[in-house]
């Protein structure tokens, strides 16, 4: 299980980087995204896989961290609680970014890193 | 640290403080009760000083420090070592500090505002100065040392609209700051080096190590500490933010910056003097620093006009002659340390130099005149002032019958018993000389132009007109006053100028008071007097008479009339000048180039290159995965995680390749239900709840933004696809390594104790007996209650992020697109935004149906709120549902319908929310429980059930605001900008 999850962290910060270092703003914004999926993958990851082996040809399955309905032992539930601060706040900063985005755009009619360095500074930062 | 009289000491270092906060309450008109507040503040310290010497008497040892535990585990303790040299500190400080309320009175005079401003700031500095000279705790120390700094900024910058009492306020703070630094390491190194962090510790396993090969940090330590002693008492090189700091009110230069703050290096020296005096550098640093600083100031500040410069020079001179003593003191003569009355020395200065600025300020109050030449005829005109001012002034010329008279012998022997020992301390000797020379020649300039020819017709019309000008630039000058205030001038000077002849004619009254402070009196078993000292005359009465006859020859003489400019003010400016420019060019084109693609770049290959550099070096140690557990419990399982995988890496991997824009955010979305479907098979419902919702509103913002952008560019160039690729694909492999090395370890070690153990134990009772959460959701209890610190701090990025968005969006209006077509490589047409009327996203048919689902929604996300602690829901989760079914409502229905249902706006909706966490947050604290403190208890039924009912509940109800004001309130933001 563990394995699956490092391949989808692994092909997840791929894409991500890959989005990122390329040249529309929007793309960035996507991999900024895909990046949060991925780092919380990885969290989750250090819970360990939610699988507990009771003899040699008997593995289980751990119950949810909810104390009254579990049967079996509970998985690690901090990296659940890290993971779910870090969903919240990822949509904050998705809102910031977007919104960053669109004034970038209203102001300089440029959606491309490479022209965007091009511009001077000023005009980016005048009036704001 | 359990020493008695822990409260005097407490009120003695904090009442200042408190005075200072209480003259605030008072309304600005309230001068008197003002003056009498910052008064009081600093007589109390005296009274408690005094009462604790009745008490106790002067501690001799380490048994009578005294103290509280701060922050312990840092060794940071608030302790207090109330012996002779501290106590002699403080009372000089509180002392002096109640002659300067008052001056400050007469001084300010009826200025309401510079007055509100000014006890305040005393008082702060105030306590900060007897924190620093009562500590025990090197760290406690070094807070208050701090605080002085700071002090030291707010009141040289006291005109803050003049850029160049700012410029000079900033070049003292950078000095000491910077100076404070090297004090910091070198206390820690001398923590080291004695395993000790209080300062008797330090002394005692120090000076129990003489004559022992020094622990090798031991010159570190010092270099450090010297650094930081020499840049507060403004040596060599680093005198230059002394006469600069002259910026500051007259009440500032004669309290911080000659009396007291300045000192407060020289209280070091004189607090290490025990410990390190056998140290090998220290007479070398302390003897040479000193002595180039003695002369240099004492020649700068005759090549001075302007009154306080003259006077912030003659003290930068003094602090090199204190430094200079305490490094002589270290030669061994006859057995005995070479130090003489040393504190009286440190008196002496304080009992002379406060005076002639508070005389300096009274006479620029009256005449307006700053500089020494333009006050011709003050003793005809002003004959008060000018007398008092030659009082003090004599004295600093050191002439018989004041104490100075006497302690410049006390120094001059000590020259003169070192030069016995090794003939290279004649050339400290013959500097001696020349800096005594010096004073007396200021002292003589001084008589020549208070007696001097009256001011000409002309030059008094001018003098009115100075006077007119500092009133009118709100400088030096401030209302007159009249009666006592006016006296107040010139009253805490004369008071001062008593102890210093009391010194020179009665010395045994002096030295009654002084004696149980003194801690080298060794030599000279009492103070003498001038009678004796010519009644037993050595070499240092020669060089005395010398450099009087010399200094008043000088004096008379037109040499060195001219005022020049001290080099080193030009230092710190060039130091600035360069870094700023060096620095910046190093700055804006190696480090911070503004090239979003290189710092990726960078931050990761340090990533990559340490992950290979650890592979490099624990070939070994790697985990090893089980992949038989792939398996799982079934094929159920397997095939589940397997397909989720597929999933999960199948979209992301589709997302560079696809070019709609609108195909794009839908894989996006499904790449993150995957994920929630990730979430389920790791045993978390709590994160699949939260993620579905978290997904539905990511596409609905993705979706509205993108509507706002353009169309991607028609002509395609890719940069770098390959080169991109790899990097990314490297990274990958970098994380995903990572991942599987962590995650194997967990499953290799299923018997590891891990934190979330204790959450699970503690969640809904604790074994212990101790705090408990009262939930049985785990994940909600931790987030509520045992990191519900943490939570609280996230809603409050959660506002300040929604608040970004609203104050982006306004201040770039839709129209502010700038058209400058020579930048872009594509052509512009490729940017366009379509025109015409957007396709409306309102259908009857979606309306009807909203009408439907929103009660629905919000009634589900009302149970997923209450049945939050103990089963899979909670504040973010039910705020998340609530938003999805409000943002798509408005969508329906437009703003007005939403306003129906949610007639609070969205800003102050979350700062209702912030306020409802915070209040639960702190409320316990009225109770004397810890933060964030959950009560519980059972809510019977209708229906013959229970509710457990938690407090924290309110703490999740402030979330679910926060959470529904953010997210509702930017969709609503930008949905309203398409319309």
């Amino acid at each position: 299980m563990t394995l699956l999850i490092a391949i989808c962290v692994a092909v997840l910060f791929a894409v991500s980087i890959y989005l990122i270092l390329g040249r529309e703003l929007k793309e960035v914004a996507m991999g900024v995204f895909l990046l949060g999926h991925g780092a919380n993958l990885g969290i989750l990851a250090m819970s360990g896989q939610p699988l507990a082996r009771v003899s040699d040809d008997e593995v289980i399955s751990l119950s949810a961290p909810v104390l009254d309905i579990a049967s079996t032992p509970l998985v690690d539930p901090l990296p659940q609680a890290l993971i779910l601060t870090a969903i919240v706040i990822s949509f904050a900063v998705m809102a910031f970014l977007l919104t960053l985005l669109v004034v970038t755009h209203r102001r300089t009619g440029i959606l491309d890193i490479r022209d965007l360095s091009h511009e001077d500074a000023p005009l980016l930062s005048a009036e704001l | 640290m359990d020493g008695p009289g822990l409260p005097l000491m407490l009120v003695a270092v904090f009442a200042p403080v408190l005075a200072g906060l209480a003259t605030l309450i008072l309304p600005k008109g309230a001068l008197g009760a003002r003056t009498a507040i910052a008064i009081l503040g600093a007589v109390v310290s005296i009274g408690a000083l005094v009462s604790y010497i009745n008490a106790y008497g002067v501690a001799q040892d380490a048994s009578a420090v005294t103290g509280l535990p701060f922050v312990p585990s840092v060794h940071l303790f608030i302790s207090f070592q109330p012996d002779g040299l501290g106590l002699f500190f403080g009372l000089l400080i509180s002392g002096i500090g109640a002659l300067i309320a008052i001056y400050a009175r007469g001084y300010f005079g009826s200025d309401r505002d510079s007055l509100f401003r000014f006890y305040p700031m005393l008082g702060f500095f105030m306590t900060a100065m007897m924190g620093i000279v009562l500590s025990d705790n090197m760290l406690s120390m070094l807070l208050f040392w701090e605080m002085t700094s700071i002090s030291s900024f707010l009141l040289i910058g006291w005109e803050r609209d003049n850029p160049r009492a700012v410029r000079l306020a900033v070049q003292a703070l950078i000095t000491t700051a910077m100076g404070g630094l090297a004090l910091l390491g070198g206390v820690i190194l001398l923590a080291q080096v004695s395993g000790s962090w209080s300062l008797q510790g330090v002394i005692e396993t120090l000076g129990a190590s003489h004559g022992e090969t020094p622990h090798r940090l031991l010159p570190w330590a010092f270099l450090l500490v010297f650094l930081g002693c020499a840049t507060k008492s403004a040596q060599w090189p680093f005198h230059f933010w002394l006469p600069g700091a002259m910026a500051a009110p007259t009440p500032v230069s004669a309290y911080l910056h000659s009396a007291t703050m300045v000192k407060a290096g020289v209280y070091l020296f004189a607090r290490f003097f025990p410990g390190l005096h056998g140290f090998e550098y220290w007479m070398p640093a302390l003897v040479f620093f000193g002595a180039v600083t003695m002369v240099l100031g004492a020649y700068l500040a005759l090549r001075s006009v302007e009154l306080k410069r003259i006077f912030a020079y003659t003290t930068v001179s003094q602090l090199g002659l204190l430094t200079c003593a305490y490094g002589l003191g270290a030669i061994e003569h006859h057995g005995e340390l070479n130090l003489i009355w040393p504190t009286t020395q440190i008196l002496n200065h304080a009992l002379y130099k406060a005076p002639l600025f508070i005389l300096a300020g009274a006479i620029i109050h009256v005449v307006g005149k700053k500089e020494a030449p333009q006050l011709r005829g003050l003793a005809r005109s002003k004959p008060l002032l000018a007398w008092l001012t030659l009082l003090a002034a004599y004295a600093l010329a050191g002439g018989p019958f004041t104490l100075s008279f006497t302690m410049k012998e006390a120094f001059l022997y000590q020259v003169y018993h070192a030069a016995e020992h090794d003939s290279t301390f004649w050339i400290v000797a013959g500097m001696a000389v020349v800096t005594a020379m010096f004073n007396v020649a200021i002292f003589v300039r001084f008589v020549l132009i208070f007696f001097g020819r009256e001011a000409s017709e002309r030059e008094t019309s001018e003098a009115a007109q100075a006077v007119e000008d500092a009133h009118g630039s709100g400088g030096e000058d401030h209302a007159h006053e009249t009666g006592f205030w006016a006296m107040c001038l010139w009253l805490p000077a004369a008071i001062l100028l008593i102890g210093q002849y009391l010194g020179g004619i009665a010395p045994h009254l002096l030295e009654r008071v002084m004696a149980p402070f003194e801690t080298h009196a060794l030599y000279w078993s009492h103070l003498p007097s001038v009678l004796e000292a010519f009644g037993h005359p050595g070499p240092p009465l020669v060089m005395s008479l010398t450099a009087i006859v010399l200094g008043a020859a000088l004096g008379v003489s037109p040499l060195w009339r001219r005022p020049v400019e001290d080099a080193h003010n030009r230092l710190f400016p060039w130091i600035l000048r360069t870094l700023q420019r060096r620095g910046g060019w190093l700055y804006t084109h190696v480090l911070q180039t503004g090239s979003f693609h290189m710092y990726v770049y960078v931050v990761l290959t340090a990533l990559i290159a340490g992950l290979v550099y650890v592979f490099a070096v624990h070939r070994d140690g790697f985990q090893m995965v089980e992949l038989e557990m792939l398996w799982g419990p079934g094929a159920g399982f397997f095939l589940a995680a397997t397909s989720l995988t597929i999933l999960v890496c199948g979209s992301a991997l589709v997302l560079p390749i696809v070019r709609s824009r609108m195909v794009r955010v839908l894989i996006l979305g499904a790449s993150g239900f995957s994920v929630t479907g990730m979430y389920l098979l790791y045993q978390a419902p709590d994160l699949a709840l939260t993620q579905l919702m978290f997904e539905i509103i990511s596409v609905i913002l993705f979706l509205l933004v993108l509507r706002m952008l353009p169309e991607e560019p028609k002509r395609w160039h890719e940069i770098d696809r390959i080169g991109r690729a790899t990097f990314g694909v490297l990274v990958g492999l970098a994380v995903g390594w990572i991942t599987l090395q962590v995650g194997g370890y967990v499953d290799a070690h299923p018997d590891m104790p891990r934190v979330g153990d204790w959450l699970i134990q503690n969640a809904h009772h604790a074994p212990d007996g101790g705090r408990d959460g009262g939930g049985d959701n785990v994940v909600n209890v931790t987030l509520v209650d045992f990191r519900g610190y943490d939570t609280l701090g996230e809603v409050t990025v959660l506002a300040i992020a929604a608040m970004g968005v609203f104050a982006l969006i306004v201040a770039v209006p839709a129209s502010s697109a700038s058209r400058n077509e020579d930048v872009c490589h594509l052509p512009r047409e490729a940017y366009h935004v379509p025109e015409g009327p957007q396709p409306s996203l309102t259908s009857s048919l979606f309306r009807t149906a909203m009408r439907l689902i929103l009660p629905l929604s919000l009634m589900f996300a009302a149970y997923m709120f209450f049945k939050g602690h103990n089963e899979p829901g909670g504040g973010f989760i039910a705020g998340l549902v609530m938003s999805v079914a409000l943002a798509v409502y408005r969508m329906a229905e437009g703003q007005r319908a939403l306003r129906r249902i949610l007639p609070i706006k969205p800003g102050p909706l979350a700062a209702l929310g912030l306020a409802i966490a915070l209040a639960t947050a702190v409320f316990p604290l009225l109770l004397g429980d810890p933060l964030l403190r959950s009560y519980q208890g059972e809510i019977p039924l209708p229906g013959g059930g229970s509710y457990h009912f938690a407090s924290v509940l309110f703490f999740d109800l402030g979330v679910l605001f926060v959470v529904v004001a953010v997210s509702v309130g930017i969709i609503n933001r930008l949905t309203e900008e398409l319309e």
